[in-house]
């Protein structure tokens, strides 16, 4: 293993403003946001491999592919992006950052209005 | 060798593996309860639902309990605190899911939403993330 395909959750804490460059879409990002903050996910394709916390009886070690389902918004007004693991279905929540790609965020925010289970127009009346 | 990394590539490349396979815990013999209250609303709720066999929040409130861990109905979780309806997900196939969240330890859980839930709460739960204008002002889409 190169250097290169290290991902972000590898990396070693003592080296926190080094690159890392995703394991899907290729693109290389700092792991540091402009603002000083950890990233997460790639900002490009907001995927990320999962390692799942020992603590919460996770193994550590399932480095499989976080793909984003959901946004949710706490009480604090940011955007958090709910990813899925593709192998394990374990879900978990990561703030997003200023340079995150926007399209991918809203497209995941509006999805739930593209196929509603039931007719939208009868809200029209409320 | 070579097999094996070929495999691991069909698999990321190829259609979604399908869900896993889930026993309904909820009738005889799974756990007691064929009704709970509601520790949102204090509805008494029943678990016969239309459209799904895995009924785990309130029709009115959305809200939940963390008393299950993997599996619907295992009863497996000692946390026992309220879960609070965080945001709506969609499935590939266009099925709404919720994604609850433990207000006492933070764990997540994703579950179908049935025929009987209160669509008004559905849709301000799809709707939260476009309320905030400085947000949705933030996203420039258009060049």
């Amino acid at each position: 293993m190169s250097t290169t395909s290290r991902t972000l959750s590898s990396t070693p804490s003592t080296a926190l403003h080094s690159a890392f460059s995703c394991a899907w879409c290729g693109r290389t990002a700092s792991a540091v946001a402009d603002d000083g903050t950890q990233r997460h996910h790639c900002p490009s394709c907001l995927q990320s491999p999962h390692v799942p916390d020992p603590a919460d009886g996770g193994s550590g070690d399932c480095r499989g592919r976080m793909s984003p389902i959901a946004v949710a918004v706490p009480r604090t007004g940011d955007w958090m992006v709910i990813h899925r693991c593709a192998r394990c279905d374990g879900l978990t929540s990561s703030p997003t950052r200023a340079d995150d790609n926007q399209l991918v965020l809203m497209r995941l925010a509006v999805r739930p209005l593209a196929q509603p289970p039931f007719p939208l127009e009868a809200f029209g009346d409320l | 060798m070579p097999r094996r990394a070929k495999n691991t590539r069909r698999r990321a490349r190829g259609a979604r593996r399908p869900q896993r396979y889930k026993d309904v815990l909820h009738s005889q013999g799974g756990h007691r309860g064929h009704a709970f209250r509601c520790a949102g609303c204090r509805l008494e709720v029943s678990v016969d639902a239309p459209g799904t066999t895995h009924r785990n929040h309130c029709p009115t409130c959305l809200v939940s309990l963390h008393v299950d861990r993997r599996v619907p109905g295992d009863r497996a979780a000692d946390c026992r605190a309220r879960m609070e309806a965080l945001c709506m997900s969609v499935r590939p196939d266009g099925e709404w899911m919720i994604i609850h969240r433990c207000v006492s330890c933070g764990e997540l859980s994703a579950n179908r939403i049935a025929g009987d839930d209160n669509p008004l709460a559905l849709v301000r739960l799809a709707l939260k993330p476009l309320r905030d204008p400085g947000i949705a002002q933030r996203t420039r889409l258009a060049p």
